[in-house]
């Protein structure tokens, strides 16, 4: 078996939530630890980031 | 820009030696006096743009070398250290106006405000000394915009300016201190016009007036205006022409005396006036003339020029004038108004209002007549109070207009408390009652619907109208003005003509940002008191607000995520760990004694809370009687503590014993019912206890649009100076014994639950329907009418129980354990039973 690059994610239990729904649409997730680790592909890392950035934005408010 | 900043930062100190930068700074700081506020001496709006923005740029770029200058320094403390870096954080906030580098002056301290030159606000550091002083002043003559603890930020409007004047600010008053020749010059233009032109309303028909002949000509010259005056020459040639002379004869007489005697209080020049004053009434009425005849202009200090507009129009041109620089004043003279008839009313002596009441008032009656405007005071502050001294003080008819049947009744019950006024006297016009007062004055109380419904009314309200619209009115006092839609609020100021008016309210806001609308219709805000102030004098309860936050449980947030309707609300209401941060606070605050109300929009939620935890709880659903006996447990029994309620809660229970408040749900981002159900708790019993505090909760489920909802919610209340404490971690909540939805087991089973649970369950107060005259969306509503039926589809599965049904034990309502204890059998019945027994007895006996 060809071997993945794979980096540990460590996060909340919310956040972890948003990634499994993430990982619906694309898969990323090698490995579901437990409620606070994950190991994810490490080349999807920045993607990763950046749209859990995204979406957590969207519940903040501000005045402009 | 971060990156050309960016770049900036890294070139510059590379290439210049120190010493060169150093320098630069010190040039720089020469020169502060002209950056810094109160403003460069050419006032900015003679500078071409180009001109500014070089000026900044330059400012930008010493400021990075300085700060560049500044990251060399090593050997600083920690603490220096970490201000260093939350200043580099902060500063691409502010952009342009980021001027952490200036120095502050020597005597800064002293200095505690600070204007700024392009767009009239004023900055007053609070927690100066010398801030009080300012405070007054700053208050009468600018508008507060916020509040909070520290630093206080007001603007200086057209409007405020005139409020300014009328109370008896002169213009070289307002600008004794040195202020920036741009604001000089705002502060000259705006009172210049002020009191010119002056909308007066006589015998039902609406005038604008003036001592100048030139200000009306020059309204006239615009368009909107002039469309809007009502009898131009070419309709004076047709039959109209005629009526209206006719009709106006008599009228003559009378026109005089209101129309002479304004000069009299300007000049005083009282003599003769019922010449000029007829000849200025004559050239009003039948030329409707503005070029002045020349005997008038002799005494052209005496007589007033005025042209008659259209009632519906008045609006238009009361916004027109507005834009061009010469607000309209609606005075009423109601002193020496004689057409009128008095209206015999005073507060009973044993009524004293407060001092911040008076100050209110003070400012509407400033000089001796009747100012129309809006007077802001915080729920439970004793706005009614307000408005019945004012109708005391005008001493005519009066209308009072609010939003609900209920608030009519509470309306009238309050004239009655306070004033003297009969029963008689005081009518009510809703959909149910229709009264006429006795007599030629008194006080009609109504709903904003039933006076602006323009389809569909009963012969008897018809006549009621008739009725309202056929006299002149001394005063109308409106209720909750920033809840009316401006479009019935045209409807109700045009058809109904009033002298003067007086809106009241607790929070000025609305979503839709149609306050400015308001100032037109109305006049300016009078007053606006301060919440921290009355809080800090103990007329309204210091209030602690917190914001809980609740992190939601995986498997909810999963759902959440996934679930793309309304629902999603649901799931964020129904969060297992905000349950036990309800449980834990309501726990925590019984123990210390308080009265605690939890307020839920959602009505699923609101009862699936209250019967786990086992608590009373009411929603529109709730029967007359049974809600009855609730309140008065709560307010009687020691062993009721907690009630559940909906949005029901927000507006017409009146429940002076609560002084803890939990909210679980909310309606969106409404900053209004925010203020509203803070004000619950505003008139707490107990605020004027040693170290008294009320509690205002507000739980969150974390990383959920609640978030935004939540935020946006408090800007309101943090204008006036509250501040919210964030709380993540609920001390000593895992510890506690029978915690609800402990295990993930129960959890899960309540995120099913909450799944099958209809969409429509997820809607927002729900359990209310207004009844006919109240406003959308000011459920004050008592009448609640049988539930509606609804046809939903399901799967024959699912009706024959194959899905997911199962036998569940529920705890039951705490409501109906309430109901039996609380109905005792009739005595007539247990005494029946008692002899029943003992007869029963009686024949076994002889039986045997």
């Amino acid at each position: 078996m060809r071997a993945i690059k794979g980096v540990l994610f460590f996060c909340d239990p919310a956040v972890k939530q948003i990634l499994l729904v993430m990982n619906e649409k694309q898969s990323f997730i090698i490995e579901d630890l437990d409620d606070h680790h994950l190991v994810i592909k490490a080349d999807e890392e920045y993607r990763v980031r950046r749209e859990l950035e995204t979406e957590l934005e969207k519940n903040t408010y501000s005045l402009d | 820009m971060s990156n050309k900043r960016a770049a900036e930062a890294s070139s510059f100190p590379v290439k210049r030696p120190r010493k060169n930068a150093d320098q630069d700074a010190d040039i720089f700081i020469d020169n502060e006096d002209d950056v810094i506020p109160p403003s460069p001496p050419e006032s900015p709006s003679l500078l071409p743009r180009g001109a500014t923005i070089n000026f900044s740029a330059l400012t930008r770029r010493l400021a990075e070398e300085k700060r560049a200058k500044d990251r060399d320094v090593s050997g600083l403390t920690s603490l220096e250290m970490h201000r260093r870096q939350q200043d580099t954080l902060v500063s691409h906030i502010f952009n342009e106006q980021d001027f952490s580098w200036l120095h502050l002056k020597a005597d800064h301290t002293s200095r505690p405000i600070w204007i700024s030159p392009d767009d009239g606000h004023i900055i007053l550091e609070a927690f100066s000394p010398i801030a009080e002083q300012a405070q007054d002043f700053l208050t009468a003559i600018s508008e507060p915009v916020s509040r909070p603890a520290f630093i206080h930020e007001y603007k200086l409007t057209s409007y405020s300016l005139y409020a300014a004047v009328s109370v008896g600010l002169q213009t070289e008053d307002i600008i004794e201190v040195p202020v920036p020749d741009s604001i000089t010059s705002f502060i000259r233009d705006q009172t210049l016009s002020y009191g010119k032109v002056k909308l007066v309303l006589k015998h039902n028909k609406y005038y604008v007036e003036s001592s100048h002949p030139e200000t009306l000509q020059l309204l006239l010259k615009d368009r909107v205006i002039r469309e809007a005056r009502l009898f131009s020459i070419q309709q004076d040639n047709s039959i109209k022409a005629t009526t209206f002379t006719t009709s106006k004869a008599p009228v003559k007489g009378n026109l005089v005396i209101p129309g002479a005697r304004e000069p009299k209080k300007d000049d005083s020049t009282s003599g003769r006036m019922p010449g000029s004053g007829s000849n200025a009434a004559d050239t009003n009425l039948f030329t409707s003339v503005v070029g002045v005849e020349s005997d008038d202009i002799e005494e052209d200090d005496d007589s007033v020029h005025a042209f008659e507009i259209h009632d519906s129009k008045i609006d238009e041109v009361k916004k027109r004038c507005d834009e061009l620089k010469y607000p309209m004043l609606e005075e009423y003279d109601f002193r020496n108004d004689t057409v009128n008839a008095n209206l015999d009313i005073d507060l009973k002596p044993a009524t004293v209002i407060r001092p911040y009441q008076e100050t209110s008032l003070s400012k509407m009656f400033g000089n001796g007549r009747a100012r129309s405007g809006i007077i802001v005071l915080p729920c439970g502050a004793g706005k009614t109070l307000v408005g019945i001294t004012a109708a005391c003080t005008i001493k005519k008819s009066c209308l009072v207009l609010c939003t609900s049947s209920v608030s009519v009744m509470q309306w009238k019950q309050q004239f009655m408390q306070w004033s003297n006024i009969t029963d008689r006297q005081i009518a009510v016009f809703t959909a149910d009652q229709k009264e006429k007062f006795a007599g030629d004055s008194g006080i009609v109380v109504s709903t904003y619907s039933m006076v602006a419904n323009t389809h569909n009314r009963s012969h008897e309200s018809k006549k009621m109208m008739e009725f309202l619209t056929s006299r002149e009115w001394g005063f109308i006092l409106l209720d909750e003005v920033h809840v009316v839609p401006a479009a019935m609020f045209r409807r109700v100021v045009t058809t109904i003509k009033a002298h003067s008016k007086l809106g009241l309210t607790a929070t000025l806001v609305r979503e839709d940002d149609k306050i400015a609308d308001l100032n037109y219709m109305i006049g300016p805000k009078l007053y606006e008191a301060n919440w921290m102030d009355l809080a800090a004098k103990g007329h309204i309860a210091n209030v602690q607000c917190a914001e809980v936050w609740c992190p939601m449980t995986p498997e909810f947030y999963g759902q959440y995520l996934r679930e793309q309707s309304r629902k999603r609300m649901l799931l964020y209401c129904m969060n297992p760990n905000k349950f036990q941060a309800c449980q834990f606070l309501i726990r925590y605050h019984e123990e210390r004694g308080d009265k605690v109300i939890v307020f839920s929009d959602n009505v699923y939620a609101l009862e699936a809370y209250a019967r786990r935890l086992n608590k009373l709880y009411i929603h529109g659903g709730t029967g007359q009687v049974e809600r009855m006996r609730i309140l008065s447990h709560f307010q009687h029994s020691p062993k009721v503590n907690t009630i559940f309620l909906s949005k029901v809660g927000d507006t017409s229970i009146d429940l002076p014993e609560a002084t803890c408040l939990i909210q679980i749900s909310s309606h969106f981002g409404s900053r209004r019912q925010e203020a509203q159900r803070l004000g619950r708790i505003l008139r707490a019993k107990r605020r004027n206890d040693e170290g008294f505090n009320a509690f205002f909760y507000s739980l969150v489920s974390k990383d959920t649009q609640e978030m935004y909802y939540s935020t946006k919610r408090q800007q309101f209340l943090i204008d006036q100076g509250y501040a919210f404490k964030v709380i993540t971690h609920l001390d000593g909540l895992t510890e506690m014994p029978d915690l609800v939805y402990k295990t993930r087991d129960e959890q899960i089973e309540l995120l099913q639950s909450v799944l099958l649970a209809n969409e429509s369950e997820a809607e927002l107060g729900s359990d209310i329907r207004a009844s006919e005259g109240d406003l959308a969306g000011t459920v004050t509503s008592k009448d609640f009418g049988p539930t509606k039926f609804q046809r939903t589809t399901g799967s024959l599965n699912a009706l024959s129980g194959a899905q997911h049904m199962s036998y569940i034990e529920q705890n039951k309502s705490a409501n109906k354990k309430l109901a039996r204890e609380a109905a005792p059998r009739h005595k007539l019945f247990a005494k029946r039973e008692k002899d029943k027994a003992a007869a029963r007895k009686d024949a076994r006996a002889s039986g045997r």
